[in-house]
């Protein structure tokens, strides 16, 4: 019925039209996550998203990965976190440069963001290159895994408090992920975790997952991550 | 919660559009999200009902949410089939390495305008 009068016409006025538009709504995400690939890659680096659920062990890996291979790699850090400074605070104790992105409330790094962590990393590096660069997202299993950040690899972590369940739950941040860490793996006797179900889950989303079990306490498996970071980087 | 910053991109893709086309105003705009997008669509047509109440253009514009949804493939033999998240098998050759494709759309698809 015609809005005006009331009459049989059609509501759809002449001067409606319909415009296909078919773009992405992440399409400007998008477009400056490939400009901080290419701005990683000239830097001369590898850039690796690390997603979780809080404490489960972002910042620890990083701590005992800078510690076997600070010596031999240039490692730089981009930490997201909702408040606070600590977290890089804790990687620059390590003697390696890192930026703090404080979101201010929201639970995701977007590429933006991470376009002016780099600026800030380079700055605080006195643009001396590098050749590793690890972002750690906010903690949260459920947003970040939607927005590409310009990474070359993006890992996600599940910790053994955690419970064998989380990829099933999850599936989004295990789909779009290429390697899988199962951490705190010394607490395996005290918790009821399938290290079983938990792979078996992750497979079952994406068959293409690397898998790796570590410990930070006892180190175990960090062996093969720290010869498998040193073959992505090489 | 990331729905409402979602929400908010669309609207400045609306406002954008509809400055390059002259509109007066937008009636109707259509979405594609996918199933596997990690998007709570009713979130984010809350988002989008209060971010586009502030605005003169958009503030009748009715959003419609399309859901779009995966499907496997095999990685084995290439088979397409349904996705399905019980114990999935490849219903041409019986592989269980099968890989979810599509449903993580997030997509303005088409708008209508005056």
């Amino acid at each position: 019925m015609c809005d005006t009068c009331g009459c049989a016409s059609p509501s759809t006025p002449e001067s409606r039209k319909t415009l296909d538009v078919h773009a992405s709504l992440l399409a400007e995400n998008n477009r400056q996550a490939d400009e901080n690939r290419h701005h990683i890659e000239h830097m001369g680096a590898f850039a690796i998203n690390l997603i979780s659920s809080p404490g489960s062990g972002k910042t620890t890996l990083l701590e005992r990965t800078i510690e076997r291979l600070g010596g031999e790699l240039r490692i730089g850090v981009i930490e997201g976190d909702i408040e606070t400074e600590r977290d890089a605070q804790r990687i620059r104790a390590k003697g390696v440069p890192a930026v703090q992105l404080t979101t201010g409330g929201a639970c995701h790094l977007d590429a933006r963001l991470v376009h002016h962590g780099l600026h800030e990393l380079e700055h605080q590096s006195h643009h001396h290159g590098f050749d590793l660069i690890f972002i750690e997202n906010v903690g949260n299993l459920v947003c970040p895994a939607t927005f590409d950040l310009g990474e070359h690899e993006r890992i996600v972590l599940v910790s053994v408090p955690e419970g064998s369940d989380k990829p099933a739950k999850y599936p989004k941040s295990f789909t779009s992920s290429q390697t899988f860490l199962i951490t705190k793996t010394d607490l395996l006797s005290h918790f009821d975790f399938s290290l079983d179900e938990a792979k078996r889950e992750a497979v079952r989303l994406n068959p293409n997952l690397t898998i790796f079990e570590l410990s930070a306490t006892t180190g175990d498996g960090f062996d093969a991550w720290i010869s498998y970071l040193r073959q992505r980087v090489g | 919660m990331h729905e409402f910053s979602l929400a908010q991109g669309l609207v400045s893709q609306l406002l954008a559009l509809a400055d390059q086309h002259n509109a007066l105003k937008i009636c109707t705009v259509r979405v594609a999200i996918g199933s596997q997008a990690g998007i709570v669509a009713d979130s984010f047509a809350f988002g989008f009902d209060v971010l586009s109440r502030e605005n003169g253009l958009l503030k009748d514009a009715v959003l419609e949410i399309i859901e779009t949804h995966p499907q496997h493939r095999c990685l084995d033999c290439g088979g397409i089939m349904p996705f399905t998240l019980t114990k999935p098998s490849c219903s041409q050759c019986g592989s269980q390495r099968l890989a979810s494709v599509g449903g993580d759309d997030l997509i303005l698809s088409q708008i209508e305008m005056e």
